[in-house]
């Protein structure tokens, strides 16, 4: 039923669990230039 | 969210960046998440009664419905001080609390839904666990109605700040009374019962907390930058 | 009490009356809260009664549904009656007067007894009539009274908090329902039950404790909250 198995769904899992991060990472960046302008 | 009408009378919004600590956090908080996913489908156990890996889905399910609950107390906390202070900033975080917490919410009842349809065979069983989260969700999509609703910034801060109050009561009723005064329901009993037994698994224990710590975590970290955007709105707003 | 404590409590409850007369005098008058709330209910009852048929819900399933269908045809009378005690002031601009005039608890104490009072009415004229048309029998009689009683009380003080808070936002009286229907879910839930209860003449203490909770928790909480949603 699950193609290669519990491991594959939990490497998928880690790996949009980790573009979501980024994604975090780099929107907190763009605040913080946003908060600097005077 | 419309802030309102500029004002030369309005106090300055601090909108100083929070030190790189905060960053620095954040990949921490990417580890520990990262690691419960680990452990939530390579080291905890299946539960006993679910059907093949199906139990794996607690370890997301719970923690986001968790979480929502914190979102949701934390804006009523934050709406109690905005009512004694008066203070803009607290009505900022209420909001974006109750955002965050709807975002959640939503998360956890869809993610029981799927659950549901694996267990049960519905999508949708008229579960008291389940009607007790939409009720909580409607009540505070109701609150982002309100604040869409009002105009003025002190009024709308005054009467979303009430009502989220009011959440105060009706969310812990929603999510933990509701659901144990009812006669029958589908859901597994709560992993804290009455007789203040731990009858699950220890390693199911570990990555079930884990996982709630990790949302939690997660919530007050996006919260965080939530309100860090909404500070930058009004900036805008008392500028012109 | 003191003297100065006593007559501060009879001003206070002079205020209660005077808010309540006032809504009274006011409303008999123009009888539009009156005729919404009677109009709306009776015209669902009928639609229920006729689209059920002339044999209605099928006995074994009476107890089940009837008391839900009764409470459901409540609630939108009531959402449809009631936030006009606030609205109504915002709209003829009295709602200032009525700041100056008493104090916020006597305020929310005066129209909630107003709103109980028209809710009462409205159930006096709605349940026999849905008790005659729905052919339910119901066993316990005083049973039934209570689950109205501290169900519409329920009804009456959260919505009395909802109307003022709706009342002065855009979109008003549209915007009540929104508000109040998830808070009202829970009152609902427990006055259904206690209904269900009177029908078969078994009275659920555990429901009917919660009830009455519920009514407290919403009249403290209305107690704390209204002078902050009334005042700035």
């Amino acid at each position: 039923m699950i193609q290669g198995g519990i491991g594959w769904v939990a490497a998928v899992n880690v790996v949009i669990w980790t573009g979501l991060f980024l994604y975090l990472l780099r929107l907190e960046a763009k605040v913080r230039d946003l908060e600097k302008e005077p | 969210m419309n802030p309102g009408p500029a004002s030369a009378l309005a106090p300055a919004v601090d909108t100083r960046p929070p030190s790189a600590i905060w960053r620095a956090l954040g990949w921490l908080l990417w580890l520990w998440i990262a690691l419960a996913i680990v452990g939530a489908f390579l080291w905890a156990p299946l539960a006993q009664a679910f059907i093949g890996q199906s139990s794996r889905i607690l370890f997301f399910h719970v923690p986001m419905a968790w979480a929502s609950f914190v979102a949701f107390l934390a804006a009523g906390v934050w709406s109690v001080l905005y009512l004694v202070r008066r203070d803009a900033d607290h009505d900022r975080a209420a909001a974006a609390a109750v955002e965050l917490g709807l975002l959640f919410a939503i998360l956890a009842t869809v993610t029981g839904s799927m659950w549901a349809k694996v267990m049960w065979h519905a999508w949708w069983n008229g579960d008291p666990r389940q009607t007790s989260i939409v009720v909580a969700l409607v009540f505070y999509a109701a609150y982002l109605v309100l604040r869409g609703a009002v105009e003025d910034p002190e009024l709308r801060g005054r009467l979303c700040a009430a009502y989220a109050v009011l959440g105060l009561v009706v969310a812990p009723y929603l999510y933990f009374v509701a659901p144990r005064m009812a006669s029958f329901t589908l859901h597994p009993q709560p992993v804290v019962n009455t007789a203040a037994k731990v009858d699950v698994e220890i390693r199911m224990l570990t990555v079930l907390l884990a996982s709630s710590l990790g949302f939690t975590a997660l919530f007050f970290w996006v919260h965080r930058l939530r309100l860090r955007l909404l500070r930058i709105d009004a900036r805008k707003n008392t500028r012109t | 009490m003191s003297v100065p404590a006593r007559s501060a409590a009879r001003r206070w409850l002079g205020e209660v009356v005077a808010v309540f007369v006032k809504d009274w005098r006011a409303e008999l008058r123009t009888r539009h809260a009156l005729h919404t709330l009677l109009l709306f209910s009776l015209t669902t009852l009928l639609t229920v009664s006729t689209a059920l048929g002339p044999l209605g819900v099928s006995p074994s399933e009476r107890v089940g549904v009837l008391p839900a269908l009764l409470w459901i045809i409540l609630l939108f009378a009531a959402a449809a009656g009631l936030p006009r005690s606030f609205v109504h002031e915002e709209e003829t601009h009295t709602a200032i007067a009525l700041r100056l005039a008493a104090t916020p608890s006597a305020v929310f104490c005066g129209k909630t007894l107003f709103c109980a009072s028209l809710l009462a009415g409205v159930e006096l004229i709605l349940v026999p009539l849905y008790v005659a048309m729905m052919q339910l029998s119901i066993a316990s009689a005083g049973g039934l009274v209570v689950a109205l009683a501290m169900g519409g009380l329920g009804l009456a003080i959260a919505s009395t908090l909802l109307a003022a808070i709706a009342a002065q936002a855009q979109g008003r009286a549209a915007l009540f329902p929104i508000l109040a229907f998830p808070l009202l879910l829970p009152l609902l839930l427990l006055a259904i039950e206690l209904t269900r209860g009177a029908v078969e003449g078994v009275m659920p203490d555990a429901v009917l404790v919660n009830l009455v909770l519920y009514d407290a928790t919403m009249a403290v909480a209305g107690l704390m909250l209204f002078p902050l949603v009334w005042n700035p």
